[in-house]
């Protein structure tokens, strides 16, 4: 490595003016791009989470990540409480399962949303997931591991009602993602009094019969 | 299980279809005619040369889904059915563009709404940019022959009751209100259009002329890429493709050439102009990717007090045309108003919001009604529309600033949608933006509106037709294409998509592209033949 700027310094000097900075969509995506790099050189993982094992991080041990990395699946864990609200289950052990399908259908849906998208979510990602910019910009002290759904709410909350247009859109991403992946799955179709395509056309349709 | 739809027989019976993700070598093809796109433009291109007795290689970068595939499931559909995995917006992010990736293109996906290109916008056309063959009069055989190799007819069904409610608010507020056009045949009237046709009942190009054009020995691409033309002279020589692998998303090291005589883009207004540029064709007067149009749309949702199951039953019947030329052509903006269908991912994903509020939101969804405007952009000069450029990988944005004159005319649409959603009997308004509550009175929700910022995020915004890009006319200075869709710089290319379109067309725009490339094509073969 040759880079003789600590990525902390460059950071400081931006946030300084990030106000200003932040109101243009232009300067939003280069200040993005810029986290996504530093953190990147600053050993971030940013690299997709692979196959975790079932007890470490209580998801389906079967499951290969494609998109999610380590992080960012720690920063969904503590931002779905929040987002969900009372529609996730009260019973512990449903509600982990409950949150890590979702985590994991936000992944599967993530790989088909293509290059461009993906790089995108992957600069929203690592500013939330970078202490510094974590603090700075979405101001959130703890790491998100440690988070209460208090502070994931005020957070969202900040980003909705912000005059910046940027965070209103970093909000629309994080919760349309999560709500999609939510709402749309079958197990949870329930909680939107929806009973699913009409029973008597699956009985009379040939794609619903096994072969 | 043995199926016996369209697709399935024609793929028992030897129709030529490769499947880009089988291919293992780089290899070359050649036909009279290289079709890019299988949508609404490229399947009436491929039926009608193929018929003529060209041959005919079409070229789609979605896959081939049908029948067997269409499981009425939402999350499924929209990863693969969809452009970007439903997640494609415009360049800044505050307008969600739904539109198909798939054989049939955004016609397998949407939600079946037949309409004719009004007389107002066809006599614009003809006046504006001197297109003097595409007057009503003479548009009304294409439209007639497009109306019955579709099956398009007024639904003749009753309206569910989210499009009543409609109906019932235009009566009570003394707005005109009218049954849509449906391109269906023996329709089970379940509601599930934009997820793929579980029946086969609708009849998109998947069912009419792709079929139609394989029949007749056209040979078909899927899961395979157009990535530039490659020039000899002032002519194209071959189209250079990549194939895709069965994910659908991920390229393969394989390529294909396809040769031919002569090129028809067909690749949306979004994908034909992202071709085009990369393949840096002559452009003097940087038209290409200029004056894009979607019909910006914003949304009113109401609680009803009776049950309205917003995702059973054909999902659009009733629209009003009350304000959409009421200003006159090119006067303020105006705006159809119609109905979409709301099932569990797209209401999470329309009605904006999180947590305990959410969540109440969404337990409200079978009493859920909601009204959309679609606003007519590009005939004034305060629309000039969005502008279609590359990416660093290639791919095409849609970069689409809204001007205060369209935010002018979603803020009097807010207005029309609450009040309508009131006089047909609701007991709470919601319209789709940031800053709005529940309101239970009309008053009340007029007076929210009056202090709404009108703002990019703010609004939810959506755009379902992609216009524009590669606009037709009579001067060279000012568009891509002449009134029959041929280049005006390349002699053997020719674009039959939306994308040609000079305006955006004031109701959807299938049949308007079904209608230009039937005309268009008829000429292509009979000079082909020549």
């Amino acid at each position: 490595m040759t880079d003789p700027l600590s990525p902390t310094d460059e950071l400081d000097s931006l946030c300084l003016d990030r106000r200003s900075f932040l109101r243009t969509g232009l300067g939003g995506a280069l200040f993005l791009g810029t986290v996504s790099l530093t953190a990147g050189l600053s050993g971030c993982a940013t690299a997709p989470a692979g196959r975790l094992g079932a007890v470490d991080t209580r998801m389906d041990a079967r499951y290969q990540f494609q998109f999610l990395s380590a992080d960012d699946i720690e920063l969904l864990e503590a931002l779905l409480p929040a987002i969900l609200g009372s529609a996730l289950p009260e019973q512990a052990n449903a509600r982990r399962i409950a949150i890590a399908g979702t985590v994991e259908r936000i992944d599967m849906g993530i790989h088909k949303f293509g290059p461009a998208n993906q790089k995108e979510l992957r600069q929203l990602f690592d500013l939330l997931n970078f202490g510094l910019t974590r603090v700075t910009i979405a101001r959130v002290w703890p790491a998100w591991r440690d988070a209460t759904a208090e502070q994931a709410d005020a957070f969202l909350q900040r980003w909705r009602s912000s005059s910046i247009g940027l965070f209103n859109n970093g909000y629309m991403a994080l919760t349309k993602i999560s709500n999609v992946a939510f709402y749309g799955h079958q197990e949870n179709w329930q909680l939107s009094g929806y009973p699913g395509p009409p029973d008597w056309a699956v009985q009379a349709l040939p794609q619903f019969r096994s072969a | 299980m043995s199926f016996n739809d369209r697709i399935a027989q024609g793929l028992e019976s030897g129709w030529k279809v490769i499947d880009g993700a089988t291919l293992t070598e780089n290899h070359t093809a050649e036909a009279d005619v290289v079709i890019v796109g299988t949508g609404a433009g490229g399947g009436t291109t491929a039926e009608i040369l193929a018929k003529s007795g060209l041959s005919v290689i079409l070229v789609e970068e979605g896959r081939l889904y049908y029948q067997k595939d269409f499981k009425m499931d939402e999350l499924t559909s929209y990863a693969n059915l969809y452009q970007e995995g439903m997640s494609r917006t415009t360049k800044d992010g505050a307008i969600a563009i739904l539109q198909g990736r798939c054989v049939g293109g955004s016609t397998t996906v949407n939600w079946t709404s037949s309409f004719r290109t009004p007389d107002e916008t066809l006599n614009y056309w003809s006046k504006r940019f001197g297109l003097d063959g595409v007057s009503p009069e003479a548009m009304a055989p294409w439209f007639d022959g497009r109306e019955t190799r579709h099956s398009m007819a007024p639904w003749d069904t009753a309206p569910n009751l989210n499009n009543d409610i409609l109906r019932q608010g235009c009566e009570k507020l003394g707005f005109s209100w009218q049954i849509i056009p449906r391109n269906v045949k023996g329709c089970w009237n379940l509601g599930y259009c934009g997820v793929g046709c579980p029946t086969n009942a609708k009849q998109g190009a998947l069912m009419t002329t792709i079929p139609g054009a394989l029949d007749n020995n056209a040979s078909m691409y899927h899961g395979l890429r157009a990535e530039r033309f490659v020039m000899n002279q002032d002519r194209i020589d071959s189209l250079e493709a990549t194939a895709m692998a069965s994910d659908g998303i991920t390229p393969t090291s394989v390529t294909v050439t396809l040769k031919a005589r002569h090129f028809v883009v067909a690749a949306s207004a979004i994908g034909s102009p992202g071709l085009l540029l990369r393949s840096k064709l002559p452009d003097p007067y940087e038209r290409v990717g200029k004056r894009s149009f979607i019909h910006p749309v914003n949304a009113s949702v109401a609680q009803m007090p009776k049950l309205v199951d917003p995702f059973y039953g054909a999902p659009q019947s009733v629209y009003s045309d009350e304000f959409n030329f009421s200003n006159g052509v090119d006067g303020d903006a105006g705006y159809k108003l119609e109905v979409p269908p709301l099932h569990p991912a797209m209401s999470a994903g329309v009605v904006p919001g999180h947590g305990d509020e959410q969540a109440k939101n969404l337990a409200g969804l079978p009493w859920m009604q909601s009204v959309i405007a679609l606003v007519r952009d590009g005939f004034h000069e305060d629309s000039p529309g969005g502008t279609v450029s590359l990416r660093d990988d290639g791919s095409p944005m849609l970069d689409y600033p809204v001007s205060d004159y369209l935010w002018k005319g979603l803020r009097r649409a807010f207005y029309t949608m609450a009040e309508i959603q009131f006089a047909a009997g609701a007991d709470k308004v919601r319209l789709m933006h940031l800053d709005s509550d529940w309101y239970s009175t009309w008053a009340d929700a007029k007076a929210a509106i009056d202090g709404f910022a009108m703002e990019p995020h703010r609004v939810r915004l959506f755009t379902a037709h992609q216009m524009g890009g590669c606009a037709m006319g009579s001067n060279p200075e000012e568009s891509v294409v002449n009134g029959f869709g041929e280049h005006h710089h390349v002699s053997n290319l020719s674009v039959h998509d939306a994308s040609i379109f000079p305006t955006s067309i004031g109701a959807n725009p299938q049949l308007s592209v079904y209608a230009l490339a039937a005309r268009n094509s008829s000429r292509l073969a009979q000079r082909l033949k020549a």
